[in-house]
């Protein structure tokens, strides 16, 4: 049993299992990284602060490491899924982001959902229009006016023209 | 003394406010487990953001509502279209489906409803009892204890994420990598925050979970169509209770397996699908020669499944409250949320807040109250939100995912962490790494780091102070137990 159990093992640590979990390898190459970034912390106390880390990072390889060797169908089947679309999802996110401190939430917010709802092929204008404005203002109100969130106001501060919560007469 | 606690949470919780956030919690839980994709999980890491500035008690209300709803709800297009809308609710499918196809969808959504109540009430009481107990007990618990609660909690967790044992412990191990970074708790040390101030207090990480269960779950759906066609729903469900005959067939089994559910919710790591799994497979052990057989659209079928994955959800905050110690993904968002106000989960939250703890037990049961009569009201309608174009909501949900992460802190570069996570959630799911025991490990690392020095700081650094504590042995036996056990049957697999 533990002979053909060995066997099998050898036979998946040809190259191609190892290519096929770049994630296991970058598992351990980030463990190892770690490692030595630990080891160059101060030793205080019985235990220091480099030791949990380090402790970790062993597990790591050991785990990537047994995966790397049981790699079998665990994988999804990938041919059926499509990458561009969460690439360009994920990049409109990133622009987003970064963008945001010059168009503030408010404005970036207004610019880029009804990008994301016509990427999800919402193609009706009212739609795009009632919720690429309204979402966005709403939740401007609530975090920006009623949990005083602190939202970017982005170079030119069009926010502070909607005018306040009369919150007095509410609560 | 109990008493006056319970009869302050029913006072806490009888305030307008607080119901309406409950009711405004379950529609939204009902809303969205409704929907297949949408989990109860996404919808509380994506929705979290509005009870940041929330009492404690109230934020709990909101989110206990979205839990308890969306467990339920998501038997509702199991029945209908053989699709569970959260993955709780994949053993109803069994019978559940079966008797949609016999026209007796309405029977099994009733049925359902009435189950998910008696779980849920069940799950709810054996918190109130179990819970002060638990507690009680671990008031005494030291550092070699809570050290080793924090192992057990990360490997019941691998051991049960899905099909692999080693892509679940990698999980849990990168989330407590990454909760290493930032001021060493004993040292003050500055671990790996490349000079970032944000860094300095750690990666937030409810920031972390905001990206993995919210922009993940949207990548992926995005990889896989965004508007796939899904089977319409064109039943009418009419009536609004079960006949009597039903209710007496299903109370002895909607009973136990509300007992069961609760007691595997409260196995830190097992969630709602696990408990439904367990009950379902129970009663089909002790009902055998039930007519219609099994699978074939016995209603009790749907009882146990329904009664189990909702008592699971009582149960799962067993161990979250008293221990700190998540049940399933779900509460391990809810410590976070009570992180955010300064509210510590764990033993010492019956002696600091047991207002706070009883108003979170009293809600929880009015929670369930209400579930059973929107349940019952209001079956036709839930079954119609099945048919809504779901496109619109994932553009909505990561732009809530982004303005989550900002309100933790009002800064962006807690989004830039929830994008991050959000990548690596969406590449490690692709290659098959579950993801909740990520999060568990973000939680628990602190817990096992500080107890784990603090014990060798005591022992000078001997392994002895283990093995002087029985108890601490025994959850560290039953630890590497949890680890050798799934091991040892994958690899008699293999050969």
């Amino acid at each position: 049993m533990i002979k053909g159990w060995i066997g099998d093992v050898a036979d998946r640590t040809s190259g191609s299992s190892i290519s096929s979990s770049p994630l296991s390898l970058g598992f351990i190459l980030l463990s190892l990284v770690v490692i030595y970034t630990a080891s160059t912390f101060p030793e205080e106390g019985t235990l220091g602060p480099g030791f949990f880390p380090m402790l970790i990072s062993v597990g790591i390889i050991v785990f990537a490491a047994i995966d790397l060797l049981n790699e079998t169908e665990t994988e999804l089947e990938m041919t059926e899924l499509d990458f561009r679309s969460p690439a360009v999802v994920l990049g409109l996110l990133v622009a987003y982001v970064f963008l945001m401190p010059i168009t503030g939430f408010l404005v970036g917010s207004m610019l880029f959902l009804p990008v994301f709802l016509y990427y999800s092929n919402i193609r009706s204008k009212p739609t795009l229009i009632a919720l690429s404005i309204g979402l966005p203002i709403l939740l401007f109100y609530i975090f920006g006016r009623i949990f005083l969130v602190r939202l970017p106001e982005g170079i030119i501060p069009f926010s502070r023209l909607l005018p306040r919560l009369p919150l007095g007469v509410m609560f | 003394m109990v008493f006056e606690y319970i009869v302050q949470g029913f006072v806490n919780v009888m305030d307008p406010f607080v119901i309406g956030l409950m009711i405004l919690g379950i529609s939204l839980g009902i809303l969205m487990g409704s929907i297949p994709g949408m989990t109860a999980t996404m919808t509380i890491a994506v929705l979290l953001s509005f009870t940041f500035t929330m009492e404690p008690a109230h934020g709990m209300m909101l989110l206990l509502g979205i839990y308890g709803g969306a467990v339920y709800a998501g038997s509702i297009p199991a029945i209908l279209i053989r699709t569970p809308g959260t993955p709780s609710a994949a053993a109803t499918i069994f019978d559940g489906y079966p008797l949609s196809q016999k026209g007796e969808a309405g029977r099994a959504i009733r049925v359902s409803t009435v189950s998910s109540f008696v779980g849920g009430v069940i799950s709810v009481f054996a918190l109130m009892f179990f819970s002060p107990v638990i507690a009680n007990a671990a008031l005494r618990f030291r550092s070699p204890e809570f050290f080793a609660l924090a192992v057990f909690g990360l490997t019941i967790i691998a051991s049960v994420s899905g099909d692999s044992l080693t892509k679940g412990m990698i999980s849990g191990l990168l989330g407590m990598l990454v909760a290493s970074i930032g001021i060493d708790p004993i040292t003050g040390f500055h671990r790996f925050t490349f000079d970032i101030p944000e860094l300095l207090t750690g990666v937030e990480f409810i920031a972390v979970m905001i990206g993995l269960f919210g922009i993940a779950e949207g990548l992926r759906k995005y990889s896989e169509g965004i508007d796939e066609n899904q089977e319409k729903v064109d039943q009418d469900i009419s009536g609004l209770l079960p006949s009597l005959s039903d209710i007496r067939a299903i109370a002895p089994v909607s009973t136990a397996s509300g007992v069961l559910g609760a007691l595997v919710g409260a196995i830190p790591g097992a969630g709602g699908d696990i408990a439904a799994f367990i009950t379902y497979n129970e009663a089909t052990r002790w009902l055998k020669n039930a007519t219609p057989s099994f699978g074939d659209g016995n209603i009790r079928g749907v009882a146990a499944a329904e009664s189990g994955n909702n008592a699971s959800t009582g149960g799962a905050l067993i161990p979250t409250l008293t221990l700190g110690i998540p049940g399933d993904s779900v509460s391990a968002i809810l410590i976070g949320a009570l992180l955010v106000h300064d509210v510590n989960p764990g033993p010492g939250l019956y002696k600091d807040e047991p207002v706070l703890l009883y108003t979170i037990f009293v809600g929880f049961l009015i929670i369930y109250v209400f579930i059973l009569l929107f349940g019952l009201l209001g079956a036709n309608y839930w079954a119609k939100i099945i048919n809504i174009p779901k496109q619109f909501l994932w553009p909505i949900i990561l732009l809530l995912c982004v303005i989550g992460a900002i309100a933790l802190r009002g800064n962006l570069f807690d989004a830039w962490v929830m994008l991050g996570a959000g990548l690596l959630g969406y590449v490690m799911r692709l290659r098959g790494y579950p993801l909740a025991p990520m999060v568990l490990g973000l939680i628990l690392a602190p817990i096992a780091e500080v107890n784990l020095r603090r014990s060798l700081a005591l022992s000078g650094g001997s392994l002895d102070i283990f093995l002087g504590s029985p108890l601490a042995l025994l959850i560290l036996l039953l630890s590497v137990l949890t680890i050798l056990l799934p091991t040892a049957r994958a690899l008699r697999g293999t050969a």
